[in-house]
């Protein structure tokens, strides 16, 4: 350790030099830290450390072409909800990339995506604790205008060590209007990829594959304010190591996402569609885990802010789910009766998310089952169905209001057994109020209300009915102040009836920011994309400090 | 130049992709050599369960179709551990009132730190501790196979006799090897056939047969000294004699549930004396890995 | 903990040194509205400023933000001829309704997509809405994180200062 604190500061040294000569260095840092007190009330466990924290460093350099940078990062311990295995400190991820004559060339870690990641992604997702960066060598080449062409080999991220499976990939892409210098109005965008993966296997009753490939095809159309995408994906058969006859499966995997919008002043529509069968794609074929996941099937449902929209979230089942959704987004016209001074814009969502009919493809000696490629009436996974106002009354008032009703399947969702707590409906209202007190001055209100309707049927009961209260007072540029409360007024269970009270001070000044606060945070899920993390319940203290330079 | 670093790219990537036909069962390999005289490495795979878990069956089938393959050189323990997934309902409930927990299970869940990552988990011989000896019914499988093709460091024996009131169980270890180090003996008592409530994937199982299931340990969780010394040689031998009784250790238990364990209700006892077995593993105490693991019954009469 | 204090200690006492550095655009594709890739070294405004904001359709304040200078963006470039590029960081999941949402709400921005964030990671932010300042050299000279009720006046004080 001591060697790494003295080798960061002859690294700083050389920078400073390295600074004097037309090259930059800039990072950014991130301090996240928690403490933890025990609380009976809201099943909230005490930290042994009592404080934790997560906190990392980026840094990059960049000279002309040529760029290199790492991130150190540092878990002593990680908060309670990130994985246990983030642990300890280290650098897990260094890169080194340069670019010449439309070679770009990158070696070290990096992150990657093919097409809308059906069959491939790397990202990181800090809020999450998701970051599953490749490390090996990237080649991006334009190859004629118009066409693009990247390929890697590498492996996988996770925590501070890296899977097993070994992933060689490559991605084409033509513009054809650039290629063929068409002058036509309408583009076409056609894209094709490819991911192998390579993992050891040695299984002394079932031949596995070692080699598992993975195909997708991609169309990109657009004309004016329209725009279609469509991409399929394939995967050929990937079986998990084991001896029993029913546990492996050889089924191959297809998944397909087609989106089309419509947009102009005013106005805009968006209709998708996706469906997703034994998609799944682990970078250690025998782990499980979201650390392990490597390509991204988004769920497709709205990404809610205010947190009773999102206090069901619906997660992405890889393995088989069909999705359909549809917003409408419209500018009711200055002046007019509905419109009021300034306008008012509407965003109408709809999504709904069912099972597969009969479930996954399933593929072994004793089944062979493909099931039905569109069937809406399978069983509910979630369904969600808003409208969204947004509205400026006068030069000091502005509101948000949101009505709401969502359907989600917790039992499904959540891996529960099926009747015991059955499917949820909740009908949700929001309304979030900003008054301009003066010049730099806001005070802005939120009231929040769930009201959760279960099966009678269920056998266990959830939570019932919240409501939520927030005000935040802001001073621009650089004072924030919030206090908020989440009741759970309309929990059967009288003893549960509890507030979680939070309080929030932050200061922000340039690219720096600093907050502090305190209070209950309720056990929850908390989703990006899809993909689901478990909050545990809290209370304590917490610092968030964050600075770019 | 760029071009022949794509062919070799192209080349290499879209070759490796391997299309399996079926039938798929090759129903080979899997057995290893029989010779009786000499001692076998034998392996414990801990499956950390609880009843309440739905996933955890999955993995207790996996454990059996792995011994059905390889046959008596794989021990499975269950330990039913943590308030998640092993606690009990309380006794007005009709189902999953029973009490699987123990004391030397929580010791050992709290200090490997199993069931917080989630069950099912297991350990395989405890190897790769710290870091990755958690392991997924997936890993399973590579991990036994490694272990299998390890040496084997000692030898254990189990007999037990029965005294008119108590079992008495007698533990002989041969070392195969000269080698120096800190051994541990532990010695457990499993008890097969238990038939009760088992959340099994999206059903309720009342009739789920528990096998293997961990009711105590005689040593402590972290045994007794197998050697005085830190040196052994090749072909020295040491005996270990303990004395139970039954009686006293599902009072134990029943008490531990009651008292201490959280929404403990007691219901920990209807012990089968005939399905009681003992279960003996010697580990290093540099890093927890188990050496050699042995299985017998217990003498109740 | 000590090791981490003394790496926090060197950072910035380098800080100070390096922090009046002005930083460059650096070499990456976004993808425009159209699905054409455009290099982000290729913005130009004429030797006016450019206002660079990373947004998202998911994310509140940012909106704000954008939403907020739209009103006054015509008054902006008539004083000072600022261009304001918004990039949205929304991924696969709402990547479709930045046409929609822009559109309807009237944006005259330039808009970029940077689905995969490789953008967002080269300029070092961490959250959204994070705001960039540059110059007519093309040197980023100011940014600002977060947003507040009014910052745009603090921005537009920026803005105004180097397009003297």
């Amino acid at each position: 350790m001591k060697n790494i604190s003295l080798g960061f500061i002859l690294f700083f040294l050389s920078i400073n030099i390295f600074a004097q000569n037309n090259g930059e260095i800039h990072g950014d840092f991130d301090l996240n830290m928690q403490s933890y007190i025990e609380d009976a009330t809201i099943n909230a466990v005490a930290a042994d450390e009592v404080i934790r924290n997560n906190s990392f460093l980026n840094i990059i350099f960049t000279k002309n072409n040529f760029s290199a940078g790492l991130r150190y990062e540092s878990y002593l311990n990680a908060l309670l909800d990130y994985d246990d295995d983030f642990k300890g400190n280290g650098i897990p991820y260094r890169f080194a990339t340069y670019s010449i004559e439309g070679l770009e060339v990158t070696a070290g870690n990096f992150y990657e995506q093919f097409g809308s990641g059906l069959i491939f992604r790397s990202y990181e997702e800090k809020g999450l604790g998701i970051d599953n960066a490749m490390d090996g060598i990237r080649l991006k080449y334009k190859l004629l205008k118009g066409i693009s062409l990247k390929t890697f080999i590498g492996k996988s991220r996770t925590y501070f060590t890296y899977a097993n499976g070994i992933f060689r990939g490559i991605d084409g892409e033509i513009d054809l209007n650039e290629t063929l210098k068409l002058q036509s109005k309408t583009r076409y965008i056609f894209g094709g990829s490819f991911i192998s993966r390579y993992q050891q296997r040695n299984n002394p009753v079932f031949e596995l594959p070692q080699n598992v490939g993975l195909y997708a095809g991609r169309l990109n159309i657009i004309n004016g304010g329209w725009n279609y995408y469509g991409e399929y994906a394939y995967k050929i058969n990937d079986p998990v190591n084991s001896i029993q006859e029913d546990a492996v499966n050889y089924a191959s995997g297809n998944a397909f996402t087609s989106s089309l919008t419509f947009s102009k002043r005013g106005f805009g529509i968006t209709g998708e569609i996706h469906r997703a069968d034994n998609m799944l794609l682990l970078s250690d074929r025998d782990r499980i885990g979201k650390a392990y996941i490597m390509n991204y099937i988004p769920t497709l449902s709205k990404p809610h802010a205010y947190t009773l929209l999102a206090l069901y979230p619906c997660a992405t089942q890889a393995m088989g789910e069909l999705g359909v959704q549809l917003d409408i987004f419209y500018k009711i016209k200055k002046g007019s009766l509905l419109g009021g001074k300034y306008g008012t814009k509407l965003n109408l969502n709809f999504s709904r998310i069912n099972g597969l009919k009969g479930g996954t493809s399933i593929l072994n000696d004793n089944v062979n089952f493909t099931p039905e490629i569109l069937s809406f009436n399978e069983e509910l996974y979630y369904s969600d169905i808003n409208l969204e106002v947004n509205k400026k009354v006068n030069k000091r008032i502005r509101y948000n209001f949101v009505i709401a009703n969502q359907t989600y399947n917790k039992d499904f969702l959540e891996g529960k057994t099926p009747g015991e707590y059955g499917v949820i409906n909740s009908t949700i209202g929001v309304l979030d109020l900003s008054y301009k007190i003066k010049k730099g001055h806001t005070l802005r209100m939120e009231v929040q209300t769930l009201i959760a309707k279960q099966l009678e049927t269920a056998s266990k009961k959830e939570e019932g009915d919240w409501v939520m209260a927030l005000a935040e007072y802001t001073i621009s540029p650089n004072w924030f102040f919030t206090i908020q409360d989440m009741y759970n007024y309309g929990n059967d269970d009288e003893s549960k009836r509890l507030h979680y009270i939070n309080i929030n001070f932050g200061f922000l000044k340039g690219a720096n920011r600093f907050s502090i606060g305190y209070g209950k945070k309720r056990e929850g899920i908390f989703c990006v994309g899809g993909v689901c993390k478990l909050v545990p319940s809290s209370n304590g203290l917490n610092l968030n400090i964050t600075s770019s330079f | 130049m760029k071009k022949i670093i794509y062919s070799l790219f192209l080349l290499s990537i879209i070759s490796s992709c391997e299309v399996i036909e079926g039938p798929y069962m090759t129903g080979n390999g899997g057995g290893v050599d029989t010779n009786s005289n000499q001692y076998v490495k034998n392996i414990l795979i801990e499956d950390f369960t609880g009843h309440l878990c739905q996933n955890c069956p999955d993995a207790a089938r996996e454990l059996e179709a792995i011994h059905d393959l390889y046959g008596s050189q794989i021990i499975g323990l269950a330990l039913h551990v943590g308030s998640t997934f092993a606690r009990p309902y309380p006794l007005s409930q009709p189902k999953f009132t029973y009490d699987f927990r123990t004391k030397w299970g929580e010791e050992l869940d709290g200090f490997f730190n199993i069931s917080d990552a989630g069950l099912p988990k297991g350990m395989i011989n405890r190897i790769d501790y710290p870091g990755d000896h958690r392991k997924n019914k997936g890993q399973w499988l590579a991990s036994v196979q490694q272990e299998l093709d390890k040496e084997v460091v000692f030898g254990l024996n189990i007999n037990s006799s029965f005294d008119g009131n108590n079992s008495i169980i007698d533990i002989s270890t041969d070392a195969l090897k000269d080698i120096s180090g800190d051994y541990k003996l532990v010695v457990c008592l499993t008890e097969n056939e238990i038939t009760n409530w088992q959340k099994d994937g999206v059903i309720e199982d009342e009739n789920y047969i528990h096998n293997h299931v961990l009711r105590s340990l005689i040593t402590s969780a972290w045994g007794d000294d197998v050697s005085l010394s830190t040196n052994i040689s090749n072909g020295e031998n040491y005996t270990h004699n303990y004395s139970v009784n039954l009686a006293d250790l599902e009072n134990f238990n029943i008490d531990y549930s009651n008292n201490t364990l959280f929404q403990g209700n007691g219901e920990s006892g209807g012990w089968n004396q005939n399905n009681i077995s003992i279960l003996a593993y010697i580990y290093d105490n540099s890093n927890y890995e188990i050496l050699q693991v042995e299985y017998a019954s217990l003498a109740t009469n | 903990m000590k090791q981490l204090s003394i790496i926090l200690i060197a950072t910035f006492l380098n800080v100070g040194t390096i922090f009046s550095q002005e930083r460059s655009l650096p070499n990456i594709d976004v993808k425009t509205l159209d699905g054409a890739t455009f290099n982000i070294q290729n913005l130009e405004n004429e030797n006016n400023p450019i206002v660079i904001s990373f947004w998202a359709t998911w994310c509140k304040p940012c909106k704000k933000e954008l939403n907020n200078i739209a009103e006054i963006y015509e008054d902006w470039q008539d004083e000072t001829g600022v261009k304001v590029v918004a990039i949205s960081i929304d991924d696969t999941r709402s990547m479709s309704k930045v046409a929609p949402y822009v559109n309807s709400s009237d944006w005259e921005y330039e808009i970029y997509l940077d689905s995969n964030s490789d953008l967002k990671r080269a300029l070092g932010v961490s959250s959204v809405p994070h705001t960039f300042l540059i110059n007519s050299e093309g040197k980023i000279v100011w940014q600002h994180k977060g947003y507040i009720d009014g910052d745009e006046d603090e921005l537009y004080e920026q803005i105004q200062a180097i397009s003297k």
